[in-house]
């Protein structure tokens, strides 16, 4: 493991008894990166996060945390992690404030409590209330606190924005955003597609048990597949269109409009288009969200 | 290991302070009433004389009502073990399993804290509890009795059957936690150590009156509690292995916490229970459809 990773699973597997949780999940996520985690329910998500803390002991594989093996010295992977967990619950008898300190103390009281006070000022969370009295969203805001409060090197988060209104899921990505300019590296599970490709450098797709797509998010913004549709005002011959190298047919209709998928350079159909009587054209690449899309349906078919 | 100690200590605050004045309360009011008891112990004699000697070998065999020593056996002594050792396995059963199903031990054990920091901060804080309550039970039984003159019991003869009672508590609180590391959720491991506790009541108490129960009484915990009869001298065989055994359950509970999963909130039941509910669940979507 070179230095430049910070997180690495390799092989790791998972039984629960009878059932198999992870089939060998292969994953790296790179020192001061910010890492997507996605998949449907019961993909292996908090499994992979959990065997990451040793709270569980995964059945083969190796686990890598800053080069540390988590089995072997669990107290030091856990002092240099902020984990959120998925299923947050705190004791509901204490404050928030008195649960901070409590954690903070389980940390030697590594945090300084004027950072606390910012971040929970900054997510609108009144400290000095009962848990209890919290509601779902507040409760969040609460592990989010705790899991950044020591500034760790590396923040493990399952679903940080889960039950949190648009105003508050902003607020943390851009905290988790500013963890890590300040060289914290991020490996969070979501199932919202839209703020992992927003705030992610890499997202690791799982599905049953197993890794099935790394993807590099500023590749995939870049990446030369698209999808064009064609409007024209009359029927026309779209045989020279057909013939340009990397273009196929999707779909055609009435001769008015055509569906192409265009690998590569778009130049040689713009040029192309231009002897066209063309009303619209609209041009999409695929997104994140049609990757994952096809895994999840291709899981759910599977579960049918 | 120390902010632990103090949190789980912290949370048994109420317990402490509720068993505790339950037991002042207890023996302040037990205490005064002795000198009627004694100065009618003919009369209860009498009384006794009617009932079938095996009512009073289920309880141990008749005790001496006029003296102190034999008062308390029967009024304080005999029952204790079962009111207080129900509290002690609830108490030990949910030690980490009642955080565990709630899913509070998920972030806990996430901080920086060795398993057995953590298990030893808890274990302690136990410990401290069950010594507190019985401090306060003794202060209750203690300071009555030194101000009256013929209750001729001082601070430091009620110390040994206090010992006995600790020991007897400890071993159902560790068993508890053993078998909260081992069953799959804290309701098995409170049941099966209550069943424990009660069945072995009734075949200790029985096995006065059938010889035949009398080999398996010689296994159960119970056999080796003295109560009231540690007033006479205690037992430290007995008592050595009550303890003895609890610190071997202690041990096999931290084997098996340090290498065991710790589980998620809403995890922790037994395999038959969630086939039932998966059965009910299935047959009230049916309905619905």
């Amino acid at each position: 493991m070179t230095k430049s990773i910070a997180i690495q699973a390799q092989g790791l597997i998972k039984s629960y008894g009878r059932v198999q949780a992870l089939f060998g999940v292969d994953l790296e996520v790179q020192r001061g990166s910010i890492a997507g985690f996605l998949g449907p329910n019961g993909a292996g998500k908090t499994t992979t996060i959990r065997c990451f803390l040793d709270m569980i002991r995964p059945n083969g594989g190796t686990l890598r945390v800053a080069g540390i093996d988590p089995q072997a010295d669990p107290v030091a992977v856990r002092a240099l992690v902020g984990y959120l967990p998925g299923e947050l619950s705190l004791d509901d008898n204490m404050t928030t404030e008195a649960v901070l300190r409590f954690f903070n103390s389980l940390r030697s009281k590594r945090a300084e409590w004027s950072y606390i006070e910012e971040l929970s000022e900054r997510l609108d969370l009144d400290i000095t209330r009962p848990i209890k009295n919290l509601s779902s969203g507040n409760k969040k805001k609460a592990g989010v606190i705790q899991a950044l409060m020591h500034k760790p090197e590396i923040l493990m988060l399952d679903e940080p924005t889960g039950g949190l209104d648009p105003l508050m899921q902003r607020e943390v990505l851009q905290i988790i955003k500013e963890a890590r300019e300040d060289g914290a590296t991020v490996f969070f599970s979501s199932h919202n597609i839209a703020e992992v490709e927003i705030i992610a450098d890499q997202v690791n797709i799982i599905s049953e048990g197993i890794v099935v797509e790394v993807v590099d998010v500023a590749e995939l913004l870049t990446r030369a597949l698209r999808r064009a549709r064609i409007t024209f005002r009359q029927a026309a011959d779209t045989s020279p269109l057909l013939s340009l190298p990397g273009v196929t047919l999707i779909s055609q209709h009435n001769d008015t409009s055509i569906e192409l998928q265009i690998t590569g350079d778009m130049d040689p159909l713009i040029k192309a288009l231009a002897k066209f009587p063309v009303i619209d054209i609209q041009t999409a690449r695929p997104s994140l969200e049609d990757i994952f899309m096809a895994y999840y349906e291709k899981g759910e078919e599977e579960a049918a | 290991m120390g902010t632990i100690f103090r949190y789980a200590l912290s949370k048994s605050r109420g317990a402490i302070l509720g068993w505790g004045l339950g037991l002042l309360a207890l023996g302040l009011l037990i205490v005064p009433i002795f000198d009627t008891i004694a100065e009618q112990a003919d009369q209860i004699g009498q009384l006794m004389d009617i009932y079938p000697a095996e009512i009073f070998e289920f309880f141990g065999g008749l005790s001496d009502f006029s003296t102190p020593e034999g008062f308390l056996s029967i009024e304080y002594f005999s029952f204790l073990p079962i009111i207080l050792g129900i509290y002690v396995i609830s108490l030990a059963s949910g030690l980490f399993a009642s955080d565990e199903e709630s899913g509070r031990l998920d972030l806990m054990v996430a901080h920086p804290l060795s398993r057995t920091a953590f298990f030893f901060g808890r274990v302690g804080a136990l410990l401290v509890t069950l010594v507190a309550i019985l401090t306060i039970g003794w202060l209750g039984l203690g300071l009555p009795s030194s101000a009256m003159e013929s209750f001729s019991l001082g601070m430091g003869e009620l110390v040994p059957p206090f010992l006995s009672l600790l020991a007897i508590l400890l071993i159902f609180a560790s068993l508890a936690l053993l078998l909260s590391m081992i069953l799959p959720s804290r309701r098995a491991a409170s049941m099966v150590s209550v069943l424990l506790l009660v069945a072995g009541f009734f075949i200790e108490g029985l096995s006065g009156i059938n010889a035949d129960l009398e080999p398996l009484a010689k296994w159960l915990p119970l056999r080796y509690y003295q109560g009231g009869d540690a007033f006479n001298g205690l037992n430290w065989t007995w008592l050595g292995g009550l303890i003895g055994f609890s610190l071997l359950f202690i041990l096999l509970a931290w084997w098996r916490f340090q290498r065991r999963d710790i589980r998620v909130a809403g995890e922790g039941s037994l395999p038959f229970l969630n086939r039932i509910r998966r059965v009910r669940r299935k047959n009230q979507r049916a309905a619905v459809r």
